[in-house]
């Protein structure tokens, strides 16, 4: 009998912990609009809600591909980067192709995924040492193509990017574009094999493997997923900018990584979710927007985002496997 | 002649497993000691314990009369104990003084700076007192030949012992041999015998029982985590040892030989020739459908990377399997598992759960595409569904489908294991050491599943966790030592072969 | 190769195959360390053949001062590698103390003048920050490249706040001296870093804790078994490398005269891409002073190349991207179990 007692005790512990990790992220965003709302209401004003609904889209779109990489155990630090990238070329070349920028920049997302997974799986490369030579590379292509500057869409172009700031029902269509992309990003973790073998391979690579998964599928699609959010955030940028913005992408990857660890997604991979991001994206969104209402320096952004990012990796992870050696 | 170190009842558990129990070994001044028996009998765990790896969990140690026990390799250097690893423990990109003084470094120092050129004369003497003459200290360890490394790790032990106790010493050599020549053997048999008539003891494990029985001035046998005889030089022989090495059997009912199928003709999987450098050679063998292979081999028999080879995980050097009649190019597990074969892999926590991800997961992992829609979409209602009956039908004890596998325990585990690989579908299954950290209930249970699965007309290839299993299990066996296939048995249902016969070839 | 195997197995025996086995590795490890050394040389002859006066001790003299500010922040880099791990906040702690000196100093933005104290107090806290990088590595368990990539940006933060956007001018004359003294007609600049490098040389190759960095890197879990201090080890190399960069960062505000934190950037990539073409492997333990060296030498030279080839910096930045991809696909050793995430 005593046995059976201890038995639900330590279960009831159990679920315990792992709720407040689970509903973390939600505790935290709500906690933060709460605190900035006390010490200055006009935080939750209409103007400000609007605006802050128009910056969480480009970020959720490069967080939700972010997430699936970090799923399988990776990290795709070029995001920022090829955001970047594509953000310069839509400014560019959308008063000469049109709407057809946007398949073009999808397909260029698919191509620097690819890329990546196939070094990674090939060549057996640490992730983060492929992305961080790829951050270089799409970088240098958004300041060569951009010329080094910001240039601006020109006036009677206007009407092939102004659609999407608009708002629909209260909130921004490119919101709402991100949210149905996020929709499928979740129908594609619950409901498609090749999620399965990402877990998978980020929850133990070796016993995935010895399991019979196709683990180099699983990371060239998660990589390419990654790649494809990061290319349609670029172009949202543009969007919302009206411009073509060479160094757009340089805060973002930290960001995004951020954003999705607050929602749960551990870094060491195999557990987290879509959705959690969301509320990640928008902790991360209220912050900075936060500080600027009440009027603190800009500056202070880059200092608070790492901090933020170390401590959500440290709830987030494991702390079971003391055994682990950790490079 | 006097006691070093005795142990009283001492054991180990590992959860719910008892891995080793009341051993009561006893090791004096001048003695060269002899562990054997099978591959874990428990000799590892009684020598890691000694050496400070790991803790006993049950009776107590004394060491030169005083109540001994160790938490690091550290504190059992202190002690005057050391061991000598099976898998090398020297860093390979430091020269051979670095290492014989790593960590030690304090007395060769001044203002911070290490003399070498001192460390070097002092390991000098150090190797030369160990009987290694042939090494210069200023070499890399990476460039030196792997039974010279081997050495410079037992002058490295000899040293660290050496300093901290004048008072009678005791060196543990686990598989020190395997990798060694005849004439290598000679020299560290000569140490050995040299550092014994210092007043030091020497605990030695080897599979090879001509070499026990020739250094050796007693002889401890070990089967199951038990301790079974001690056997003094004068009294050993082969028949002896073999007799010792093997308990009784257990039960044809308990392997439910009852239900032992008769193979059928259709060749399912065909190994020919096949050989893996530096591993194992020209291999061939055919397994039937409905029957059961055992291979077994100590240690470094090459049995291990047989099986990696034959699930995809290593790749061979030459020959050809096919899979039912085509030859097949096992790239990965992935392609092996299209070609129909899957491991049911021995580490269970590293290599056979997927830790993070739920019971269901885990479970359907292996058929991902056979119950997908196009290969794309999967329903989670029919993974669900089938992770349900899987639970009800091998009564895994669970919260629910939804459970974190690592929070199950290990014959839980190893259950959702065979459930995947049944699930799979596949022809050919590849069982290494599959009932390894399970108790004795579910063992049971997974003997039955074997028997339902060559009833449905699949092919099993099992590595057994002991050798009483891997003849019980199986319909066929062949036998493995030094990379070759030495021979091999017909298992009949009701003429199996005894231990004895397969040990012998074995060994 | 495979035919060798084929061949070697007909006639001998497992055990002989698995020596020869590691015979060979043996070899293969000789091939890689010697390696960068020997495209140097090739690069050098190459250079010197098809351009006028690269030679030249004029050229050679500029190669040095070059590469001086690479040179120092690979010297911490190399210990960073050597225990696998990798430190990205190098930008930010640069950045931060050539910010943080040009305020100490006598300068356009403020009346303090610590003078030599202004560098020593930047230092220490430049290191500082490395120590707490190292500490929350080991002590929240979190992957060296992840906690340092957060780090950078908090220090980086730190950095841009301390002029609050607009950079300081440094007026002491003795950056002034500095940077345009010469000994022995090379510039104080190239001793400086040499120095620092020789510092690196010493406290790797001569002292116990250098030994420790090589036994981390190569088999940790030995290395503790020998009672190295690992997790203190870990720390004390990652103050190290934030020591070089804070030195780097004090050397680029000498040679710019002005204070920012974009001194930093783009410093990172090619210091990392310079010490794994000497030879260091991202999964530890191999690698070394000299050849990281070698690697400097050598990705300075290319830039140089580059440079008077006419190349446009920022597709210099592009094939610095390629060459590291190359340089770490045959520098890391793999096996078909692998699988790296």
């Amino acid at each position: 009998m005593k046995k059976l007692s201890e038995f639900k005790l330590g279960n009831l512990k159990k679920i315990n912990t792992e709720s407040i990790s689970k509903y973390m992220c939600l505790i935290s965003v709500t906690l933060v609009v709460l605190i900035f709302f006390v010490i200055n209401p006009k935080f939750l004003s209409l103007y400000s809600i609007q605006n802050m609904l128009l910056e969480m889209a480009p970020l959720l779109l490069l967080a939700g591909g972010i997430t699936f990489v970090l799923f399988t155990g990776g990290i795709d630090l070029s995001a920022g980067a090829v955001a970047s990238c594509t953000c310069v070329l839509t400014g560019l070349y959308i008063d000469n192709i049109g709407g057809w920028i946007v398949p073009l920049m999808i397909v260029l997302g698919v191509v620097i995924g690819l890329i990546n997974g196939f070094l990674i799986t090939a060549f057996k490369l640490p992730s983060f040492i492929v992305t961080l030579c790829a951050t270089s590379i799409w970088k240098c292509i958004a300041l060569i193509s951009s010329g080094g500057g910001s240039k601006i869409i020109p006036l009677d172009k206007r009407y092939l990017v102004n659609w999407a700031s608009a708002p629909l029902l209260g909130i921004p269509v490119m919101l709402w574009m991100t949210l149905a992309i996020i929709g499928l990003l979740y129908f594609i973790q619950r409901n498609t094999t090749v999620s399965k073998s990402i877990l998978a391979v980020g929850a133990n690579a070796r016993a995935a493997r010895m399991a019979g998964t196709n683990t180099v599928k699983a990371q060239i699609t998660a990589m390419t997923i990654c790649s494809v959010c990061s290319a349609l955030a670029g172009v949202l940028y543009a969007f919302k900018m009206k411009s073509s913005v060479p160094n757009i992408g340089d805060p973002l990857g930290l960001m995004a990584i951020a954003a999705v660890a607050l929602g749960g997604t551990s870094l060491a991979g195999g557990k987290g979710s879509v959705l959690n991001t969301i509320a990640g994206v928008a902790t991360i969104i209220a912050v900075t927007s936060g500080m600027n209402i009440i009027n603190v320096h800009a500056l202070w952004k880059d200092i608070v985002i790492g901090v933020i990012l170390i401590i959500a990796v440290f709830i987030n992870s494991d702390k079971t496997g003391k055994d682990v050696i950790i490079k | 002649m006097k006691t070093l170190l005795k142990t009283e009842k001492l054991g180990k558990i590992y959860g719910t497993n008892v891995v080793l129990h009341d051993i009561d070994v006893e090791i004096n001044q001048g003695e060269i000691i002899g562990l054997i028996g099978e591959n874990g009998a428990g000799k590892s765990t009684l020598m890691k314990i000694i050496a400070g790896v790991e803790k006993s969990s049950m009776g107590r140690m004394t060491l030169r009369g005083e109540t001994y026990s160790a938490s690091t390799i550290l504190e059992a250097n202190r002690n005057g104990i050391g061991m000598v690893f099976q898998e090398q423990s020297l860093v390979s990109n430091l020269s051979v003084s670095q290492n014989i003084f790593l960590g030690r470094e304090k007395k060769f120092r001044k203002y911070g700076i290490v003399n070498w050129g001192k460390m070097n004369v002092v390991a000098k003497e150090a190797l030369e007192n160990a009987g290694v003459s042939n090494v210069e200290p200023n070499k890399k360890v990476e460039t030196l030949p792997f039974a010279l490394r081997e050495m410079v790790e037992i002058a490295k032990v000899l040293n660290i012992v050496d300093e901290n106790s004048k008072r009678g010493s005791i060196i543990l050599l686990d598989e020190a041999t395997t990798v060694l020549s005849e004439e290598e053997i000679q020299i560290l048999f000569g140490q050995m015998r040299r550092m014994a008539k210092l007043g030091n003891a020497v605990v030695f494990i080897s599979h090879r029982l001509d070499e026990i029985m020739e250094i050796c001035d007693k002889i401890y046998v070990f089967k199951d985590g038990g301790q079974t005889a001690v056997i003094k030089k004068e009294d050993a022989n082969l028949d002896l040892l073999y007799s010792k090495m093997v308990g009784d059997n257990n039960s044809s009912e308990y392997y439910v030989t009852s239900r032992q199928t008769v193979a059928e003709e259709e060749i399912l999987l065909s190994v020919k020739d096949v050989s893996r450098f530096g591993e194992f050679n020209n291999v061939s063998f055919d397994v039937k459908k409905g029957e059961v292979l055992s291979i077994c081999g100590v240690e470094g028999s090459g049995k291990e990377s047989l099986c990696s080879v034959l699930c995809g995980d290593l790749g061979h050097t030459s020959g050809t399997i096919d899979v039912s009649g085509k030859k097949v190019n096992l790239s990965s597990p992935y392609a092996a598992l299209k070609k129909g074969i899957l491991v049911v892999p021995k580490d269970r926590r590293d290599e056979g759960i997927v830790g993070l991800l739920s019971i269901k997961e885990n479970i359907v992992i292996s058929s991902l595409d056979r119950l997908s829609v196009g290969g794309i979409y999967i329903s989670v209602k029919k993974c669900n569904q089938i992770s349900e009956n899987w639970i009800n039908k091998l009564k895994i004890k669970c919260t629910g489908i939804e459970e974190r596998i690592n929070k199950l325990s290990g014959g839980n585990a190893q259950k959702v294991v065979f459930a995947r690989a049944i699930e799979s579908e596949v022809p050919i299954v590849i069982l290494n050491h599959p009932t390894r950290g399970v108790d004795v209930g579910a063992k049971v249970e997974i003997y039955s599943l074997i028997r339902d699965i060559t009833e449905k007309g699949c092919a099993v290839i099992v590595l057994g966790d002991t050798l009483d299993e891997s003849i019980g299990l199986a319909s066929r066996i062949i036998v493995m030592k030094d990379g070759l296939v030495t021979g091999g048995f017909d298992c009949q249902a009701d003429k199996k072969p005894t231990q004895i016969d397969v040990i012998k070839m074995m060994m | 190769m495979k035919k060798n195997e084929i061949e070697y197995m007909k006639n001998h025996s497992v055990g002989a195959q698995f020596k020869y086995k590691i015979a060979s590795d043996v070899k293969k490890e000789k091939i890689r360390i010697y390696a960068p050394l020997i495209l140097l040389v090739c690069i050098t002859i190459v250079a010197s053949v098809t351009i006028d006066n690269f030679f030249s001790p004029k050229n050679i003299v500029n190669l040095f001062y070059q590469m001086s500010i690479p040179l120092v922040l690979a010297t911490g880099v190399t210990f960073v590698l050597l225990i696998g791990s990798i430190d990205l906040s190098l930008e930010g702690v640069m950045g931060f103390s050539g910010a943080l000196v040009a305020l100490l100093v006598a300068n356009t933005m403020n009346s303090v003048h610590l003078g030599w104290l202004g560098i020593v107090l930047t230092v220490i806290l430049g290191t500082g920050a490395g120590v707490i990088t190292g500490y929350l590595h080991v002590k929240l368990r979190i992957a060296s490249f992840i906690i340092s990539y957060a780090m950078g940006s908090i220090i980086t933060g730190i950095g841009v706040l301390t002029y609050k956007g607009t950079p300081a001018n440094v007026t002491w004359s003795v950056f002034d001296a500095i940077a345009s003294e010469s000994v022995f007609g090379v510039p104080l600049l190239t001793w400086i870093s040499l120095s620092i490098f020789g510092l690196g040389c010493l406290i790797l190759n001569y002292t116990a804790f250098g030994k420790a960095v090589y036994a981390i890197g190569n088999n940790e879990a030995a290395a503790r078994s020998t009672g190295i201090n690992v997790n203190k080890t870990k720390i004390m190399v990652f103050a190290l490398c934030a020591f070089t960069a804070s030195c780097a960062g004090i050397l680029a505000c000498v040679r710019l005269k002005i204070g920012q934190v974009s001194i930093g950037v783009n410093q990172l990539f090619p210091v990392i891409t310079s010490v794994v073409l000497g030879g260091a492997s991202l999964a530890g333990g191999k690698g070394g002073m000299l050849q990281t060296f070698i690697g400097v030498l050598m990705f300075t030279e290319l830039n140089n190349i580059l440079i008077i080839v006419g190349v446009d910096p920022n597709y210099r930045q592009l094939i610095q991207g390629i060459i590291i991809i190359v340089a770490v696909t045959l520098t890391i050793t793999r096996s078909r179990k692998t699988i790296t995430q």
